[in-house]
């Protein structure tokens, strides 16, 4: 990985009694990095501690290597995009674009410069006098862009940038953001409660959760490698089952879910008896077709009624009722006809699939 | 609206096209009321002095509704009706008791300079019955308007673009010419006007509190329909200040450029 330029080093931060940053240590480099969790988690106080809209409590915040913790953010060299936009209405789209410069008292030429630059990367051209509410979704989406890069900063930081955009609009925004943060090589810091957007922007990602940080890294070890419950359930579509650790057998403990067994790897601190969270990715999930009893040899097999199949297209989602009433939710590739509804059908996955935690509470 | 706003306006511009003799008006088209007006020097001094009252008195309750209707639209949370309502308590009494407890306060024995004297000090007589107490007690009457029209548009405005400016690197003052004031325009502008033109026509409050040198225009007029029944005069009178009203207006309008004004709703 290439070198860090943000640092954020044991930062606490209270609102009364809410503590909306707990001992938070990050350190971001030239790189996507999206800052995901449900709202209440505290990432958009991150973000604001980040940008100086915020002190912290404790602990101190490093741009370059320089501490910027006492700074007021224009001070820090960060530029920053936000929630719903917050364009100037009154002003045009040249005016709201450079604003940065003309509060920072920039002359005109170094105003003309890195507009006429900011504009051309965000494609801009030929808007410069419309005024916000004559500009399209996306439109604004790219001054406010423009508008947070235009001072060149050495950290861009993003709250919700795509909330308020339609879905066509916000692929394509998400494909844009990408390329500027290449282009630039710029730590871009996102904050988002909509995983889908994390996961297909991000090259790394926290996840945050009443003001602590739950899990940092690659979002492909987040998905694929939950350390807490919560990273878990959180990510993807999972089925979240609970039960009791049964027997261990052959490096694998067999889990009781209301009278089905469920196996999952061993792990150093699972003991007989215990109680466990179980979560599985609905995706890791096979789906066989009625008659068909797949080979059990390392997979968990349960046969259950397909209650109702959503076709998507490229995938479906099967909705499989257990003879011990709970339902699983399955996502394979559609060859099972939505006729077959209330047929019998095995769902099977291999017993390193899941992720299984002890249930010390902890699910939000 | 015809009946009660333009058919006394028009019985005034008819009269002051009449003149009146021995207090009677008789029916005899003439300008010499304008001419007089805008020739003697006596109404064209009070006149000015009227429109520098306005102009101060506007400015003064600009400057002192602004940080109020700020702070009730921005900290009122769910008292912020029942403050900005407050702030009518000029109207809660009549006004000749609202100019009567100015007297109270400001006048040569009122409760300041009283206890100046208790306390062995020199009274201040600039306090009352002077320009100065009339422009006080002018701003103390008008300001409500201008509160609560720079509440209202104060309603409306998206607090987090300040955000916007501070992350940028505006200072606060900075921020409040850049996006607060330009973003409140037309509530600000509406404001001012609510204050300026009833000022222009004041004559009560200048009466009371301004004593022998503080007589303005709205003063003068008023006498020509009393002691002197002059009514021809002063309807010209009235007509003058009808006009200087709407050129005002029409100076305040031109200020207000829509699209600057961060308003999307159409014309105004």
């Amino acid at each position: 990985m290439s070198e860090t330029i943000l640092q954020l080093q044991g930062i606490y931060k209270n609102f009364g009694s809410v503590e909306a940053a707990k001992n938070i240590s990050i350190n971001v480099s030239k790189e996507l990095f999206a800052l995901l969790g449900p709202s209440g988690s505290g990432k958009t106080t991150m973000l604001r501690i980040i940008a100086g809209l915020e002190t912290p409590d404790k602990g101190r915040v490093l741009i370059n290597g320089r501490d910027v913790t006492n700074l007021p953010p224009y001070k820090r060299g960060i530029g920053m995009v936000f929630q719903d936009f917050l364009l100037f209405p009154h002003k045009t789209v040249k005016e709201n674009i450079v604003f940065p410069l003309k509060m920072q008292g920039k002359d005109e030429s170094t105003k003309e410069e890195q507009y006429q630059w900011v504009s051309q990367l965000v494609h801009l051209e030929g808007l410069d006098e419309r005024f916000p509410y004559q500009l399209s979704g996306g439109q604004k989406q790219r001054v406010a862009l423009a508008r947070g890069l235009v001072s060149r900063p050495s950290v861009l930081l993003l709250d919700e940038p795509l909330a308020n955009l339609d879905r066509e609009l916000r692929k394509e925004m998400e494909i844009e953001i990408r390329r500027f943060q290449l282009e630039l090589g710029i730590p871009f810091i996102y904050v988002t409660h909509n995983q889908e957007e994390a996961l297909t922007m991000s090259d790394r990602m926290a996840i945050m959760r009443l003001g602590q940080l739950e899990q940092i890294g690659d979002k492909f070890e987040l998905y694929h490698h939950p350390q807490t419950s919560f990273v878990a359930s959180f990510l993807g579509s999972t089925n979240a089952m609970q039960g009791e650790i049964k027997a261990v057998d052959n490096g694998c403990i067999v889990v009781d879910w209301d009278g089905v067994s469920l196996r999952a790897p061993y792990k150093d601190d699972f003991k007989i008896g215990m109680t466990v969270d179980y979560f599985l990715k609905s995706e890791k999930i096979t789906i066989h077709p009625p008659g068909q009893k797949p080979d059990d040899h390392g997979r968990t097999v349960i046969e259950g009624r397909l209650r109702d199949t959503i076709f998507k297209g490229q995938y479906a989602d099967y909705l499989i009722s257990l003879k011990n009433d709970n339902e699983i939710i399955v996502s394979d590739v559609p060859t099972i006809s939505p006729a077959l509804r209330n047929a019998t059908v095995s769902i099977s996955w291999p017993s390193e699939a899941p992720d299984v935690f002890p249930a010390d509470g902890g699910l939000a | 609206m015809l009946f009660f706003f333009v058919l006394p306006l028009l019985t005034t511009v008819v009269i002051s096209f009449w003149r009146t003799e021995s207090y009677t008006i008789i029916h005899d088209w003439n300008i010499d009321n304008y001419v007089v007006l805008l020739t003697k020097h006596t109404y064209l001094v009070f006149l000015g002095r009227s429109i520098l009252m306005a102009t101060a008195v506007t400015l003064i309750s600009l400057i002192y509704s602004w940080p109020i209707a700020y702070f009730i639209a921005y900290a009122g949370g769910r008292y912020k009706l029942v403050l900005v309502l407050l702030t009518s308590a000029p109207f809660f009494t009549g006004i000749i008791l609202r100019v009567t407890a100015l007297q109270q306060i400001f006048g040569p024995i009122g409760i300041i300079n009283t206890a100046l004297i208790n306390l062995g000090l020199k009274p201040i007589n600039a306090f009352m019955y002077s320009n100065f107490a009339s422009g006080m007690g002018l701003v103390y009457l008008w300001i409500p308007f201008m509160i609560l029209a720079i509440y209202l548009s104060l309603l409306n405005f998206n607090f987090d673009l300040l955000e916007v400016a501070k992350v940028n690197g505006a200072s606060p003052i900075k921020a409040f010419f850049e996006v607060t004031l330009p973003l409140n325009w037309i509530g600000t502008a509406v404001g001012i006007v609510l204050v300026f033109v009833p000022t222009l026509a004041a004559s009560i409050t200048p009466r009371f509190l301004g004593g022998v040198n503080g007589a303005l225009f709205g003063n003068i007029l008023a006498h020509q329909f009393g002691a002197t029944g002059t009514w021809a005069l002063g309807s010209a009178m009235g007509v003058v200040l009808f006009f200087v009203s709407i050129i005002a207006i029409f100076l305040v309008w031109k200020t207000v450029d829509l699209r600057r004004s961060g308003f999307t709703g159409g014309d105004i």
